[in-house]
């Protein structure tokens, strides 16, 4: 600051010129100037001293400042955990009530510090996982600060560790907590339950019926859709980062890397070392280490060293073997070196198995089968392995890498179980990044051929061609199968004609007037569509035959999750210009067809409107164009097929019309197709269309067989 | 220093401190906004000592965490390490071996007994079986009757009643009873069946009642599970008279066998209500099961949250506002899972029992067996074999959910039955497709095979028979690609059909593609199927003298049919297409695809022919044939289409220089 005053008075040499009358008003600017610099400047170091030093309350205090809770002695204990219970018995619904966005409200207790009469404390007051646990609580869409409203509670009472605690005050601590009501809608997170000499597997503390998420749950002790079974946290998942190894067959097959084990089953570990020697590494802690290095991190095999957890990664399957506890953190380091875990410890309920599928990423052998661990191992396929080391590593980054990771799929979990109508499915939970990215799941999957006399419902898109509109009328309505027929009015200048103008034809025909002239208005899913099936037809198409017609419906019955059209195009890739284009050459092979008269599941109709990706909806209303190329993406994307072409026609021709195939001739309107193609392509992130060689025609299709015996004689024409 | 310089001097000075001063009073909030301060809203204290707290995990100071042996099975807790002894079975095969009580066999029983003889999970005498099948008799409740020989206390046992078993609990033995309350149910020990209706089919069974994927719109929205049996539907989609405060308006009541025709079916939690819970499946109507107390069936593998909504009965507005507003595509997913599982596993006692008798192989296998996709996904696990292969991108189903596509390449499999001139001419016109990987021929003559084999481009190896028709569906390790293209030694075919009908197949992997086909019809008149084999519209079967399929279909057609059927087959191997046919259409549901065949003139009658040896009427027999592989399936899978599917510019007036398959349109 001296520095800056001296370079103040100095100021007015760096000006002499100026006059003196000036040189006050200068020297004051610029000081203003300078100082504006420095109070900035201290900006970027007070806010911190200021919150430190500031009210902070409740954001900012030191654990030791928390209130002091005192116990009495005679304070009441809650009732043992009861092993019945079931969300139905046990947890309050009501509590959760009507939800719009279906997620439960958690609240959390403030933190106390407990002790008893004599003052001695209870434990520990928090440890440094179950801070960070309460703290992804508390930042998640779950939190709320409104003890009133919420319905679930978590104590900030904390029991990850059985081992330090005081069981019958820690329980009489819950007890005491201002909504406990018997345990009802509280959740407990216990990683390390049970204590020498016999170990329970779940946590001792009484605790009447709060929901348990323990990591060491057996069968006898886990409330099945009540408790939750959750991993053992392993510190070294923060500590150590192991890069992800490539699937593939590793230094060795089989590694044990626990250090405390039973002596029976480390006799079994090594007589299978012993036996299959180089691909089997059975490691034990180290003895001879120098002082200061961290044994923990260090595994060593008769005079070898290994760095652990390191090692994990040269290895394809990883033994994780119970110890007293049924819970193991080495199964996260495993998992954390993509090393399939082989799981030794029965009736353990492996981790969030409620929504995992453990037979993905791991091999669960009994522990009386230890033996045969090897050859068990060795009847699994190669492809099958790198699955699940695949597996194992998704999981762990997904559910174990974190102590905030455990909390949230904790509680969705729970939050599933109150909303199952708006639950996570199975391939959410289960699915890799890779694998949902390229797997399709057809919303049609049931193989399924509709009956015939269900018919199909003609939609006709019209601006004002009246006539033309009438003749195509006339003509789909001599098609069997049509049940019937809605015309889309798009001109919002001109009303509908009459109705005694329209043809009388057999089935029911509705007007829908719409509110603006868009080409998304012919997808649009109208309620007066009772078909599945639909046939999208243009106001100009008269030229299909009856015969055309109806086999195009009885194709759409064979394969009712596919576009059915006429004409068909092609996509094509363009090695020059590095782009898409647009075909509509009478090629060997088609990719899209046209939706001048097509017939498709009017659920599209759904999906076109309401699920459509990006702004294509948009782009096509505004370009008023490729609304057909928009659903031939839309679909096979979603179904993963391609389209079927009917019967040879090539082009929609008709004697006065400049729609189609007068515009396709045009040179702008195929530049036009490309560039949706290219556009569309880019936001769908992938090409979706699929190219295929062949269409469907009548069986007997130009046989020689006569046309009169034949179902659809009236077919052929380009 | 002049006076007025010092002057501004001190002014300056004073006026930076002042400045400096107030600036550093209000500085944040004058220059910066407020930063959220973390934790202010969200509650949980950001502790200033948090970097000090102790990690709940001490590896050092846990040195009691370690040994420790396995605990003996408590009691009636059984899970499947301890109370099952897997080295009993063989090659890790499941063979069971059924005690039946002495005295006369009751109906239940007999029909257990009927599913399970012949199938492969089926053991002659007791030393051969890792399973033995316990069925405790009906008649007197309470009492078990007698145990069975070999009873071990209960080690792997089975115990299985169709219906609510009258004593449970056996010492070691697994349970597989209907609707168990899941109390006392043992999750990946017991197996929870469904309640059956007293007339259940025993084989095949009525396929689901669904005919279209979507709700008609307009439908019943909700019907509701009667104490009595039958259903209720509301024209308000209001079933709580209690709760509801509009008018509940006009119901109907369905008397106890009707299905109910609505989009949702509400199902009470209590035990007596599980019965409806298999009406709605057939139905296609989605079970809305509240609280049930009950397990559902098959629940280890099947994943009912993608065919039933499973909710609290405590909320039932929120309920019924949840199924009111739910998405079209969520009901359309979920109406097609209910039809799908229902086929697979619920319509007939036949595939009750073995469903359960592969939960249980599933478990033996352990790692290798079927994942989560297989049992949840058509065609289902009981046409899903995972000895076939672990992965799935291997089976002809699941390319689509895998993001896969079929191999490119195929094998063509030669049957001989007589040598001659055709077979080389075949030979040179497979090889000369570039997509044929191999050429196996299977020799089946009496005489012996030649000693050269024309020169091809690809590998030619040769396969001694058993001269049994069941042979050319046997899965031979020597077949490497997925794709077979079955051929009999008087198949004209031309390179050009060849590589079409393979491209074809490309596109449905999971469905034969042939090039000769059939249609089946009933014959209202004799009361018998019957079969058309002159050119018609339609067709229901292909030829596997010339079409493609994939792989898979020799390893179902030999491990999941019955010895009787295959017997069938061997003595009457005219049968052998029409029992393919069946297979694969039981696994689809739909037709076989048709590709032209460039040479169908009325001569092609070599092409029909199949097997060795002489037939005198094959034309009476095809018709023995479908009505004897009807009976033994229990029901009719063949699906009749209308469509071939031709090369894309197929007898199309324009120049065959555009062309790509030209020699098919060769008259």
């Amino acid at each position: 600051m001296c520095a800056s005053v001296k370079y103040n008075i100095r100021g007015p040499a760096l000006i002499p010129r100026m006059k003196t009358k000036h040189r006050f008003y200068y020297v004051t600017l610029f000081s203003i100037v300078l100082l504006g610099l420095i109070a900035t400047g201290v900006f970027q170091f007070w806010p911190h001293s200021i919150e430190s030093s500031s009210d902070g309350g409740v954001e900012k205090r030191s654990i030791r400042e928390v209130p002091v809770v005192r116990l009495p002695a005679a304070s009441p204990i809650p009732e043992r955990g009861d092993l019945s219970c079931r969300m139905h018995t046990c947890f309050d619904v009501y509590r959760c009530g009507f939800n719009p966005k279906n997620k439960i409200k958690v609240y959390i207790y403030p933190l106390n510090k407990y002790v008893d009469d004599a003052g001695v404390p209870v434990s520990s007051t928090i440890s440094r996982e179950y801070n960070q646990l309460l703290m992804a609580i508390a930042d998640s869409d779950y939190y709320t600060d409104d003890i009133s409203r919420a319905c679930l509670f978590v104590p900030s009472i904390d029991v990850l560790n059985q081992n330090p605690l005081r069981i019958k005050e820690t329980a009489q601590a819950l007890a005491q907590l201002s909504r406990w009501d018997r345990g009802t809608n509280h959740l407990l997170f216990n990683m390390l339950p049970g204590g020498p000499p016999d170990y329970n597997t779940a946590l001792d503390v009484p605790r009447d019926r709060a929901l348990l998420a323990g990591g060491g749950f057996s069968t006898w002790t886990y409330r099945q859709g009540y408790d939750v079974s959750i991993p053992v946290f392993s510190p070294l998942s923060t500590e150590v980062v192991l890069p992800e190894k490539a699937p593939g067959p590793r230094r060795y097959f089989l590694l044990s890397s626990q250090m405390a084990i039973h002596p029976e089953y480390r006799e079994d570990l090594e007589a299978l070392q012993a036996k299959h020697k180089e691909s089997v590494l059975v490691l034990d802690k180290c003895t001879n280490l120098s002082e200061g290095v961290l044994s923990v991190r260090k595994r060593c095999h008769q005079h070898q060293v290994f760095d652990y957890p390191q090692v994990l990664q040269e290895a394809t399957f990883c033994v994780v073997l119970r110890g007293a506890r049924l819970g193991q953190a080495v199964l996260s380091d495993v998992l954390q070196a993509g090393c399939v875990p082989v799981v030794i410890a029965d009736s353990y309920i492996l981790p969030f198995s409620e929504v995992l599928d453990w037979k993905r990423a791991s091999v669960v052998v009994p522990e009386e089968k230890m033996s045969d661990m090897y050859s068990i191992l060795q009847n699994i396929p190669q492809r099958q392995i790198e699955e699940m080391q695949r597996q194992a590593r998704w999981f762990w980054e997904a559910y174990f890498q974190s102590i905030k990771a455990i909390a949230l799929a904790t509680l969705q979990i729970i939050n599933d179980r109150i909303y199952p109508y708006a639950a996570i499915s199975y391939e959410e939970w289960n699915d890799p990044p890779s694998v949902k990215w390229t797997s399709v799941s057809n919303p049609l999957f049931l193989p399924l051929i509709p009956p015939q006399s269900q018919g199909f419902t003609a939609i006709v898109l019209t601006y004002d061609r009246v006539e033309s509109l009438f003749r195509v009328i006339t003509e789909v309505s001599k098609v069997p199968s049509l049940s019937k027929l809605l015309v889309v009015w798009n001109n919002q200048n001109k009303n509908p004609p009459e109705e005694s103008l329209w043809p009388k034809i057999r089935v029911p025909l509705k007007v829908v007037r719409t509110a603006e002239n868009k080409l998304s208005n012919r997808f649009f899913p109208y309620d007066e569509i009772e078909t599945e099936a639909v046939l999208a037809i243009d106001d100009d198409i008269i030229m299909l035959t009856s015969d055309e017609l109806q086999f195009g419906y009885e194709v759409w019955r064979e394969f009712p999750d596919r576009l059915v059209g006429y004409p068909g195009r092609l996509h094509l890739w363009d090695h020059e210009m590095n782009k898409w284009k647009y075909e509509s050459e009478w090629t060997n092979e088609v990719s899209m067809v046209l939706t001048g008269a097509a017939f498709y599941h009017k659920y599209f109709n759904y999906l076109y409107t309401y699920k459509m990706p990006g702004d294509i909806k948009n782009w096509v209303d505004a370009h008023m164009n490729c609304e057909d190329i928009a659903m031939n993406f839309l679909v096979a994307n979603v179904t993963g097929k391609a389209v079927i072409k009917v019967t040879p026609r090539k082009k929609f021709k008709c004697p006065e019309c400049t729609a189609i195939d007068g515009l396709s001739l045009d040179q702008t309107h195929m530049v036009e197709r490309s560039e949706c193609i290219n556009k569309f392509a880019s936001v769908f992130g992938t090409m979706p269309l699929k190219v295929v060689e062949h269409r469907a025609d009548p069986v007997l299709y130009k046989d020689d067989f006569p046309e009169k015996l034949k179902s659809f004689p009236n077919i052929g024409s380009l | 220093m002049p006076l007025w310089r010092r002057k501004s001097f001190w002014l300056a000075l004073s006026v930076f401190w002042l400045l400096l001063i107030f600036l550093g009073l209000f500085p944040l909030r004058l220059a910066v906004p407020p930063r959220p301060l973390p934790g202010r809203s969200q509650g949980w204290p950001r502790w200033l000592d948090a970097a000090f707290l102790r990690s709940f995990f001490q590896p050092e100071a846990l040195p009691e965490d370690g040994p420790q042996l396995r605990q003996a099975p408590r009691g009636s807790s059984c899970t499947w390490g301890a109370c099952f002894d897997t080295s009993k079975c063989k090659g890790n095969l499941l063979k069971i071996f059924v005690h039946s009580s002495a005295g006369p066999t009751a109906e239940a029983h007999r029909r257990i007994l009927d599913s399970l003889e012949g199938s492969r999970y089926y053991a002659l005498s007791p030393a051969e079986a890792c399973l033995h099948l316990f069925l405790p008799s009906q008649d007197h409740r309470g009492a078990c009757g007698p145990l069975p020989p070999y009873w071990n206390g209960g080690r792997n046992h089975l115990v299985l009643s169709l219906y609510p078993a009258p004593c449970t609990r056996l010492g070691q033995a697994m349970v597989a009873e209907a609707s168990p309350s899941s109390d006392i149910f043992r999750p990946g020990f017991d197996v929870a069946l469904p309640y059956l209706p007293e007339a259940h089919p025993l084989r095949g069974g009525v396929p689901g009642q669904l005919r279209q994927h979507s709700p008609q719109p307009g439908a019943t929205l909700l019907a509701v599970a009667e104490e009595k049996g039958g259903w209720r539907t509301h024209a308000s989609a209001c079933p709580w008279d209690r709760h509801c405060e509009q008018d509940p308006g006009p119901q109907q009541t369905h008397p106890g066998e009707t299905l109910p025709n609505a989009t949702f079916c509400l199902i009470p939690g209590h035990r007596s209500a599980a019965s409806c819970f298999l009406q709605a499946l057939q139905a296609g109507c989605i079970p809305v099961l509240l609280s049930p107390r009950w397990e559902l069936p098959f629940s280890e593998v099947i994943d009912w949250t993608k065919a039933a909504i499973i909710a609290d009965e405590r909320l039932p507005l929120q309920v019924l506002t949840a199924l009111r507003e739910m998405l079209p595509s969520r009901i359309l997913s979920l109406r097609q899972q209910t039809q799908f599982l229902w086929t697979a596993y619920f319509s007939s006692v036949e595939k009750v029992v073995h469903t359960t008798l592969e939960i249980i192989q599933d478990r033996i296998w352990g790692a290798s067996g079927r994942p989560s996709l297989m049992w949840n996904s058509p065609p289902g696990a009981l046409l899903a074999l995972p000895t076939f292969s672990t992965s799935l991108k291997d089976f002809p189903f699941y390319h689509l959910q895998q993001g896969s596509s079929p191999e490119s390449s195929f094998s063509a499999l030669i049957w001989v039955g007589v040598s001659g001139e055709p077979l080389l001419k075949l030979i040179q016109v497979v090889a000369g497709s570039r997509h044929c990987a191999q050429i196996l021929i299977l020799w089946s003559s009496e005489e012996p095979p030649p000693d050269r084999w024309p020169e091809t481009t690809v590998p030619l190896a040769v396969i001694e028979g058993h001269r049994k028709a069941s042979d050319r569906f046997f899965p031979y390790d020597n077949i490497s690609t997925n794709a077979i293209l079955s051929l009999d030694v008087h198949s004209t075919l031309s390179t050009s059909e060849v590589d079409f009908a393979f491209a074809v197949w490309q596109s449905f992997p999971e469905r034969m593609v042939g090039f000769l086909t059939r249609n089946h019809f009933w014959n209202e008149a004799q009361g018998v199927w019957g079969y058309s084999t002159e050119l018609a519209n339609e067709f229901s079967m292909a030829f596997t003298t010339a079409a493609f399929y994939h792989r898979y279909y020799h390893t179902l057609f030999t491990h999941s049919l019955t010895k009787a059927l295959r017997t069938l087959v061997d003595d009457t191997p005219a049968c052998v297409d029409v029992l393919m046919n069946f297979l694969v259409a039981t696994v689809t549901r739909l037709p076989p695809i048709k590709v032209p065949y460039g040479r169908q003139r009325q001569d092609a009658a070599p092409l029909v022919a199949e097997g060795p040896g002489p037939r005198p009427e094959p034309q009476p027999l095809a018709q023995d044939c479908i009505n004897h592989v009807a009976t033994r399936f229990g029901h009719m899978p063949l699906v009749s289409s209308r469509v071939r599917m031709d090369p894309v510019l197929f007898k199309d007036p324009v120049s065959v220089q555009r062309k790509k398959y030209r020699s098919l349109e060769k008259p």
